[in-house]
């Protein structure tokens, strides 16, 4: 039962093109570009083909709740799908945002050494702090301070990102209650 | 608060609990940081577990009283 594991069955969902493009998002990504912290589950971030979508924009997630029961797992709580005794969450794809950046994520090996390599899509750094301030949560504020902190992400990625997605007004407030410099402001 | 009295300056210390963070960020890799997480939920299990059971006998608690 560890994270890598519950990935793996995510990348089996993937084979079995139950799900199409997919690619971890949040805290788990994160993970690739700064130190380990905790975290409750694992987030995946899925496009919506594919999926029967009500009149009222509800996306129903019926095959992948499908797929996973015959897989054997059957239970669910209220933060996720119980995979490997992770909690996942799909999250389908919700903004031009998500859709670039599940369109722009990269390849991980998440095999341990010695054994067969195993792909996974990860977002990248740019848009796990776009989305994180997107979502703006203090967790996700706070994730976002960790990546300046660590210098995890490139200033000129990550500007170009929330132009394009009208958050520098956004990063901007961000700065202000983080007491930080924008260190946008002079990037180019 | 005595007036004058002089503190230590702590930057240096933050600066290399900074620096610390940047090194563990860039030396392992994603599955080895995924190993990682692992161990700490593992760590923490207890902790949580005994703060659930916190909840839960509060709950119960003022569940008897009314």
């Amino acid at each position: 039962m560890t994270l890598r594991k519950t990935i793996e069955v995510v990348t089996k969902l993937a084979e079995r093109r139950v799900i199409g493009s997919y690619a971890i998002a949040g805290a788990v990504a994160a993970l690739n570009y700064i130190e380990p912290m905790l975290t409750e589950d694992l987030d995946i971030l899925i496009s919506i083909d594919g999926f029967e979508k009500r009149s009222s924009g509800l996306l129903l997630l019926a095959p992948i709740e499908k797929a996973l029961a015959d897989m054997g797992y059957t239970e669910r709580t209220n933060v996720g799908y119980n995979v490997e005794d992770w909690p996942v969450q799909f999250l389908p794809v919700s903004s031009a945002l998500d859709e670039e950046a599940l369109a722009d994520a990269i390849d991980l090996d998440i095999s341990q050494s010695g054994e067969t390599p195993l792909k996974a899509r990860c977002l990248r750094a740019e848009h796990v702090v776009a989305i994180a301030l997107k979502v703006g949560r203090l967790k996700d504020l706070a994730r976002i301070q960790a990546f300046l902190e660590q210098d995890a992400v490139e200033l000129a990625l990550l500007k170009a990102v929330l132009e394009k997605h009208n958050l520098t007004g956004t990063w901007k407030e961000f700065c202000i209650k983080a007491v930080i410099k924008n260190p946008l402001a002079d990037t180019k | 608060m005595s007036k004058g009295k002089q503190y230590p300056d702590n930057s240096e210390i933050f600066a290399r609990k900074a620096q610390g963070r940047r090194d563990r960020a860039r030396q392992a890799n994603f599955a080895e940081k995924l190993d990682a997480v692992d161990a700490l939920r593992a760590r923490v299990a207890p902790i949580i577990r005994a703060r659930e059971s916190r909840k839960r006998d509060r709950r119960e608690g003022k569940a008897n009283q009314s």
